[in-house]
């Protein structure tokens, strides 16, 4: 350091040369491939464009879209996201609540917990979320229960993405070395305590990122909701005015458009909260 | 962390109470006509995929004062043939018509679970759903005519024994031509005329075809059975047809209603009964089938 402000300019170490040079080319590479992001993106709108290519004898014509029909039903369309969010949060929480309790009756060495948690997994990971959703929608009625379309829907979806989460969760708590619990226990703590303030705490750090990828994942699950035609979400509004307009393929492809802009902004967002995470492995 | 998992039960507690109020509970009348009455709204199912009967008004935005469900649609989101006759009855019950949307073969299914009240969606009357559905009287018919070629003298349905008769494949009007009534599937009511004896059925592929073999000039057939709409189109693009007079038989388009509903339906049945019959007769819904069909679909075919 001292060297440094005497001298103005000291030759950079063998190290730092190395660490530039590692940093020019991974800017490089993102550079790269953010340029060809955008050619690929730049192909996919034109081949929807409607433009007729000409070369030589060679002649296609691209996708022609109805501009008047998407203008018109953008709105109408737009006003599915609010209930696409309410249900992917609401079953999100949902998820998580029983993820955690399951992963932590994964842990437990008492027999009839255990069974209960491996059973749930077993029994929802088994079996298909268009079905779970239909049998809360409309089979459940049969046994006097009516559940509406939101609640079947956030029931079954927080159920199936509960099991999967599990794991997620189960990893995460078994990540934590032995060693934390046995200090935790020395120090006098309670179970509980070590629960809460050592094992918990680390284990969600491994735990939170694979759960942003089952958040992203569950939004676009949310769509199969509207199978029960009381959820008017994004699905629900781009089949019905693209069926009854004859424009299904605008219709879907609005609403695929809407997906993929909230998968990128929630995207953006969890690899934010990754490495905000990560910074405590350094 | 802590704050998370608090309002994550807390969520989980309020989904719980949202399902103990998912059917229409909290309600102290004893039938459905009432339960309507005190909630200020009718909640009729109808599949808005099919226009000009009921589909979607992506113009209309849900009004602010609005009674309906936060899961239903408000008229003002709605359009449509269907659409309007249910406004009609919710005029007549002094409340607001509401809208759900579920898919077509769950409101044909039956068991709705009191869901909504009451279906308004052109549903045709058939014996297999008059045993879990209750119909109102028909607020519109598809009369099943018998059209003949004009050159060959036939003038009623009886005149047809011995002849060959067109029909499109599968359909009821070839089901009613091979006296297959239970592939007809309607009920006795609105059943008027009976195949006579020897007719030969000649099936094609759709029953326009059968129109345009006459008026090609071919002679396997004489005659064709479709349905009123289908004839007067061709008698109007000058085939050399002419339409027997009276139905066959026809389909009888109603409101259904739930037989396993928790809720008595018999006084909203009747009072749906009493508002179809008025509308029948100050011509309102002669209208309604003006402004959406271009025609008249709603005088009872008379035999």
């Amino acid at each position: 350091m001292a060297v440094t402000t005497q001298q103005g300019k000291a030759p950079p170490s063998q190290a730092e040369l190395l660490y530039q040079a590692q940093l020019r080319k991974e800017r490089l590479f993102r550079a790269q491939v953010g340029a060809s992001w955008g050619v690929l993106f730049l192909i996919l709108i034109f081949l929807f464009s409607g433009q007729e290519i000409k070369l030589g004898s060679f002649q296609y014509q691209t996708i022609q879209l109805d501009s008047e029909f998407i203008l018109k039903n953008l709105s109408f369309i737009a006003k599915g996201l609010g209930q696409t969010l309410l249900i992917s949060v609401l079953s999100i929480f949902v998820a998580m609540t029983l993820a955690l309790l399951a992963a932590l009756g994964r842990l437990s060495t008492f027999p009839p917990i255990y069974a209960i948690s491996t059973f749930y997994v077993s029994l929802i990971r088994g079996t298909p979320l268009y079905l779970q959703i239909f049998f809360f929608f409309l089979a459940l009625p049969q046994l006097g229960i009516n559940l509406s379309g939101v609640v079947a829907g956030v029931t079954a979806l927080g159920l199936n993405y509960g099991a999967y989460m599990s794991e997620t969760f189960r990893a995460g708590l078994s990540s934590v070395g032995k060693g934390q619990r046995e200090a935790a226990m020395a120090l006098g703590m309670t179970p509980g305590q070590t629960m809460k303030r050592v094992i918990l705490p680390q284990a969600l750090r491994f735990a939170i990122p694979p759960m942003g990828n089952d958040f992203i994942s569950m939004t676009k699950d949310s769509a199969l909701v509207s199978a029960t035609g009381f959820v008017h979400e994004l699905m629900w509004r781009a089949v019905k005015v693209g069926r009854a307009q004859f424009n299904n393929l605008e219709a879907l492809i609005m609403a695929a458009m809407f997906y993929w802009v909230l998968t990128l902004i929630l995207t953006y967002f969890q690899s934010k909260l990754e490495a905000r995470l990560a910074k405590g492995d350094r | 962390m802590k704050k998370i998992f608090t309002f994550a039960s807390l969520l989980v507690a309020v989904s719980l109470v949202l399902t103990a109020c998912g059917g229409g509970g909290g309600s102290t009348a004893s039938d459905l006509l009432g339960a309507i009455t005190e909630r200020g709204y009718i909640l009729v199912s109808t599949d808005p995929n099919y226009a000009p009967q009921s589909f979607l008004n992506t113009e209309g935005s849900r009004p602010s004062d609005t009674k309906c469900p936060s899961d239903a649609l408000t008229t003002a989101e709605m359009q449509g043939f269907d659409v309007d006759v249910a406004k009609a009855i919710g005029e007549a019950l002094g409340v607001e018509t509401c809208f759900a949307t579920p898919s077509w073969d769950a409101i044909t299914a039956g068991s709705w679970a009191d869901k909504w009240d009451v279906s308004v969606g052109s549903m045709t009357v058939t014996t297999a759903r008059q045993e879990i559905l209750d119909f109102s009287v028909p607020y519109y018919y598809t009369p099943a005519v018998v059209a003949v070629a004009a050159d060959s003298g036939i003038d009623s349905v009886e005149g047809l024994a011995g002849q060959a008769v067109c029909a499109g494949a599968a359909t009821t009007y070839e089901f009613w031509l091979n006296g297959d009534m239970e592939g007809l599937g309607l009920p006795e009511a609105s059943v008027y005329a009976s195949v006579p004896e020897g007719v030969t059925v000649v099936p094609l592929e759709t029953d326009q075809e059968c129109a345009q073999a006459i008026a090609a000039g071919r002679t396997d057939f004489v005659a064709y059975v479709t349905s009123e709409t289908v004839v007067d189109a061709n008698i109007a693009e000058g085939m050399p047809v002419v339409k027997l007079d009276g139905a066959v038989y026809s389909e009888d388009l109603a409101a259904a209603f739930d037989k396993g509903s928790s809720l008595d339906t018999a006084s909203l049945r009747a009072k749906v009964d009493e508002v179809f019959t008025a509308m029948h007769e100050d011509g309102r819904l002669t209208a309604l089938s003006m402004q959406w069909f271009e025609m008249d679909l709603t005088a009872a075919p008379n035999q």
